[in-house]
C-alpha cells in the first residue's frame, strides 16, 4: 500500500491524469475497499457483557493469582484500566494495590474451627448465634448471617453494590461478592439479581474504554474501543457517534471545538454580539438602530431623534455641538474599536459558518444521490456494455460522502484553529498565518476535487454512450483516490503540523478513517450468559476466553497499523500503551 | 424495622457504666424506642466543661445498618455543630457509619468532637470563621453558651423563674410555661419568645 501511494503521488496534483491511470490501478483501488481491517471497536450487548470482561478479569487473576471476585474488586477500583493496575503493581507491589482496593487475599486460617454446638456473640445484633450461622469475611471479621444480609440489602439499595465494605468499624475491606450473592439471594432473589447487574455493568459505567451507545431510544448496547478513545464509531443500531464526547461525529474538529461550535451556531451569538456593539435601541420604539452617518444625532425610522452617545431621546434641535457635559466623548475611540472588532469577528464567523453549512447541505442533498445512482447502475447493467463492474460508482459515492463530511467539519476546525479562542498564545501572528495558508491550501484542493467528484456522479451517465461512460469512470476512479488521499493529508496536517506542534493545549481528533466510520463488530459470545450466572461462566472459563482471544488477535495487529497515521501526541501515548501490551502479550496467548 | 432487641441491650449496656462515662441514653417515651434522648457531659478542659448536653436521637428503620440521626437539643457554640439547628457534622454519622458502632460509641465520638473541633470542615460557617480568626472570642462565646444553655439544670425552679422574669416575661406566664416543659429553662424561653 505504501509503495502504491508514493508511486503515484505526483499524479494527484496534475490536472490531466487520465493517461496515468490504467486498469491495474483501478483494481487496486477497488480492492482497498474490500480489504477490511480488523475492527478496533466492539459492540457489547446485554448478552455479551459478561464475556466482554472475562479477558480483563482473567489477566488480573493470572497476574496476581487471585480469585475472580478479588480481580473484579481490584478492577472496579482501578476503573477497569488493566494497564494502570499493572503499572501500580509493578511500581508498588501487590500489598499496596490490595490495600488500596480493599482486598485481603491472605487466606485466613481459622485456628479453632467452630463446633456446631458452640455459640458466638454477634457484635451487631448482640445475640448469641450458633457457629454455623455466622460468616467470616476475608478480613477476618465475623458476624451473624442475618446481620450481614441486612447490611448487604441496605448497601445494595443505597446503590453501593460495587463497594460494599465490611461491617466492622474502620475496616476498608470489600465484602466477597460470592458471600453477598449467597446471603442476599436467600432472602431477596430480586435484589441479588440487581447486585449482579451492578457488578456486571460496572464494566461499562466505570470504564473509560467502554461507553453506552447514546441512541435515543436507547438500543441497550455499549461500545468498547480497543486502543484509542478518540475515535468515531457506529453502533449495531446504526447510530454513528464520536466515542469521546458521544455527540455526532465531527472530525477533524476536536470535541471541545465541536461543543463550542454547536453552541455558537445555536445562539448565533456573533450576530447578537455585533448588534449590541453596532446598534442602539431607539428610546421610543426600541428597535435596534444602526448609525449610517457621522453625526451623533440619530433619528430612527419611527421619527424619534436621539443622541447616539448617551442613547437618550432628544428633540430635533438637540445637536451634538451644544450637548454639554458629555463625558462619553473620550470613550468614542474605544467603542469604535470594539465595533470594528465585533464586526470583523462576525464576518469571520459567517465566512466559516457559510461554508460549513454549504457542505452540510450538499451532504444532505447528495444523500439522495444514493437512490438515483442505484437506478443508474441498474440501467447500465441492463445495457450490453462490456463494462460489467460498477463498483467504481458506489465507491465514488462513498468517497464523496466521506470527504464531504470531513470537508464540512474542517471549517469549524479552521475557525477555532486560526481564531483567538484557543491558541492565541501558542502561535505568533506570523506562524498562524503560515499555518493557515498551509491548511487552506490542502482544504481548497480537497474542496475542488470533492466538487468535481460530485459533478461527475450527478451526471446522467447511464444515458451516455459507452465511450463517455468509460471516461467518467476514469474520472470518478481517479477522483476517488485523490480525495481519499487529500483527506488523509488534511488530517495528517491537522494532527502533526497544527495540533501536534502546540505546546500547552491538547486537542485530540479522531483519526481519519478512509473507509468511513467504523462499524463496531459484535463481540463473540463464548457462552450463553445472563446476569446472575457468573459462576456458571467461571466453569466455562477456557471456552469463553478462547473466543475473545480469537477475535482480539487481529485487532492487536490493527494497533500497529493505526499508529502510523496518528498524531505525535497520540503516538507517544500509543507507544507507551503498546509497550505495556507487549509486556503481557505472552500471557494473553498462553 | 429497627432492631429493638439490640437497642434495648444498648440502653442497658450504656446506662450501666453511666458513672464512668457520664453518657446516658433514655427513650423519649416508653412506647417508642426509635426516639431517644442522649446526654453527654462537656469534656474537661474545654469551654464546654461542666455543661450537660442533650442530643436528640432518631433511629431510622434500617438501624443499626443505617446510622442513627443525631442532633443537639441543647444550644452549643461549636464549628461543627449548627448554632441554629444543632445539626452535627460528623463522618461516622454519615458515610463512615458502621453497624458495629453503637449509640454509646457514637455519643463518645460526638463528645470527642466537642474537644477537637475541625474548623476546616465546618457545619456552622460563622462559628468556624470566629474560631479561626478570633479564637479568644470564640472561647468566650462557647463558654457563655455552655453556661447559659447547658448548665441550667443546676438552677432551682425559683432561680429559673427569676431569670426569665428579669428578661421581661410576666411571672405567672413564666411559671405555667416552665411547668409545661418540665422545668427546662431553654424550652420555656423558646416557648415564651414564640408567644
Amino acid at each position: 500500500m505504501e509503495d502504491y501511494m508514493s508511486g503515484s503521488e505526483e499524479d494527484y496534483y496534475s490536472s490531466d491524469r487520465e493517461d496515468s491511470l490504467d486498469g491495474l490501478e483501478n483494481d487496486e483501488s477497488d480492492s482497498k475497499f474490500v480489504q477490511y481491517k480488523a475492527p478496533s471497536c466492539k459492540v457489547i450487548t446485554k448478552e455479551s457483557l459478561l464475556s466482554a470482561q472475562r479477558e480483563d478479569l482473567r489477566r488480573v487473576m493470572e497476574l496476581l493469582s487471585v480469585r475472580e471476585q478479588h480481580a473484579r474488586t481490584l478492577l472496579i477500583h482501578y476503573r477497569w484500566d488493566v494497564e494502570k493496575l499493572i503499572a501500580v503493581y509493578v511500581e508498588k507491589g501487590k500489598a499496596c494495590i490490595f490495600a488500596g482496593a480493599g482486598v485481603t487475599a491472605v487466606e485466613i486460617v481459622n485456628l479453632d474451627p467452630p463446633e456446631a454446638s458452640s455459640t458466638v456473640t454477634c457484635n451487631i445484633c448482640m445475640e448469641d448465634v450458633s457457629a454455623t450461622g455466622v460468616t467470616n469475611m476475608d478480613c477476618g471479621h465475623c458476624f451473624c448471617n442475618s446481620c450481614w444480609t441486612e447490611h448487604f440489602i441496605v448497601k445494595i439499595n443505597e446503590g453501593q453494590s460495587k463497594r460494599i465494605r465490611c461491617m466492622a468499624h474502620k475496616c476498608n475491606d470489600i465484602c466477597d461478592e460470592a458471600i453477598v450473592r449467597k446471603l442476599v439471594s436467600e432472602k431477596h432473589p430480586d435484589l441479588a439479581e440487581k447486585f449482579d447487574r451492578f457488578l456486571l455493568e460496572s464494566y461499562i459505567e466505570d470504564n473509560k474504554m467502554v461507553k453506552w451507545c447514546p441512541s435515543i431510544p436507547h438500543c441497550g448496547n455499549a461500545i468498547r474501543v480497543e486502543n484509542d478513545e478518540f475515535c468515531e464509531v457506529e453502533c449495531l443500531c446504526g447510530l454513528q457517534f464520536c466515542f469521546s464526547c458521544l455527540s455526532e461525529t465531527h472530525s477533524p474538529c476536536s470535541c471541545l471545538m465541536w461543543e463550542l461550535w454547536t453552541k455558537k451556531c445555536r445562539d448565533e451569538s456573533e450576530t447578537v454580539n455585533w448588534m449590541t456593539v453596532h446598534t442602539k435601541p431607539c428610546p421610543k420604539c426600541h428597535k435596534p438602530v444602526e448609525k449610517n452617518g457621522g453625526c451623533n444625532l440619530v433619528s430612527c425610522i419611527c421619527g424619534q431623534a436621539f443622541c447616539w452617545l448617551c442613547g437618550g431621546a432628544t428633540g430635533r434641535n438637540h445637536t451634538w455641538s451644544n450637548i454639554t457635559n458629555h463625558s462619553c466623548g473620550r470613550y468614542k475611540e474605544d467603542s469604535e474599536k470594539m465595533a470594528k472588532r465585533a464586526k470583523r469577528d462576525l464576518y469571520r464567523y459567517m465566512h466559516y459558518h457559510n461554508r460549513y453549512k454549504a457542505h452540510t447541505d450538499s451532504f444532505k442533498q447528495e444523500s439522495r444521490l444514493r437512490e438515483t445512482v442505484k437506478e443508474k447502475v441498474s440501467n447500465l447493467e441492463a445495457t450490453d456494455s462490456k463494462l460489467r463492474d460498477f463498483s467504481w460508482i458506489t465507491n465514488g459515492l462513498c468517497r464523496l460522502f466521506r470527504s464531504r463530511r470531513a470537508l464540512s467539519y474542517s471549517y469549524p476546525f479552521a475557525f477555532y484553529m486560526f481564531g483567538d479562542d484557543f491558541f492565541k498564545d501558542e502561535m505568533t501572528e506570523k506562524e498562524r498565518e503560515i499555518k493557515q495558508h498551509l491548511f487552506e491550501d490542502q482544504q481548497q484542493q480537497l474542496e475542488s476535487n470533492v466538487e468535481k467528484l460530485s459533478k461527475f456522479l450527478e451526471e446522467p451517465f447511464d444515458e451516455y454512450p459507452e465511450e463517455q461512460v468509460m471516461q467518467i469512470r476514469m474520472q470518478v476512479i481517479n477522483l476517488t483516490v485523490i480525495t481519499d488521499d487529500l483527506c488523509k493529508k488534511m488530517y495528517e496536517c491537522i494532527e502533526n503540523d497544527l495540533l501536534g506542534s502546540l505546546q500547552f493545549t491538547i486537542h485530540n481528533i479522531a483519526p481519519y478513517q478512509s473507509k468511513g466510520i467504523e462499524r463496531a463488530a459484535e463481540l463473540a459470545i463464548g457462552w450463553s450468559t445472563q446476569a446472575g450466572s457468573i459462576k456458571k461462566c467461571q466453569k466455562a472459563d477456557g471456552q469463553a476466553n478462547g473466543c475473545i482471544i480469537e477475535s482480539d488477535v487481529p485487532s492487536a495487529s490493527g494497533i500497529s497499523d493505526e499508529s502510523e497515521h496518528s498524531s505525535r501526541k497520540r503516538a507517544r501515548k500509543g507507544s507507551f500503551e503498546s509497550s505495556l501490551f507487549d509486556l503481557n502479550l505472552p500471557a494473553k496467548f498462553n | 424495622m429497627v432492631d429493638f432487641a439490640r437497642v434495648q441491650k444498648e440502653l442497658q449496656e450504656c446506662n450501666r457504666d453511666f458513672e464512668v462515662s457520664g453518657i446516658k441514653v433514655m427513650p423519649k417515651s416508653d412506647a417508642n424506642l426509635a426516639h431517644l434522648l442522649g446526654t453527654i457531659p462537656g469534656p474537661l478542659g474545654t469551654p464546654y466543661e461542666g455543661g450537660s448536653f442533650k442530643i436528640d436521637i432518631t433511629l431510622p428503620d434500617g438501624y443499626p445498618f443505617e446510622p442513627p440521626k443525631m442532633q443537639f437539643a441543647t444550644k452549643v457554640w461549636h464549628p461543627n455543630i449548627s448554632s441554629q439547628s444543632g445539626a452535627i457534622c460528623l463522618d461516622i454519622l454519615k458515610d463512615q457509619w458502621s453497624p458495629a458502632l453503637t449509640l454509646k460509641t457514637a455519643l463518645l465520638s460526638v463528645q470527642a468532637l466537642l474537644s477537637a473541633p475541625e474548623p476546616d470542615d465546618p457545619q456552622d460557617a460563622v462559628v468556624a470563621q470566629q474560631y479561626l480568626r478570633d479564637y479568644p472570642t470564640f472561647m468566650g462565646t462557647a463558654r457563655y453558651w455552655t453556661e447559659a444553655f447547658a448548665m441550667t439544670s443546676s438552677l432551682g425552679v425559683e432561680d429559673k423563674v427569676l431569670k426569665l422574669v428579669e428578661m421581661g416575661f410576666p411571672e405567672a406566664l413564666v411559671r405555667s410555661t416552665l411547668v409545661s416543659v418540665d422545668g427546662d429553662e431553654n424550652m420555656a424561653l423558646e416557648k415564651l419568645c414564640s408567644g
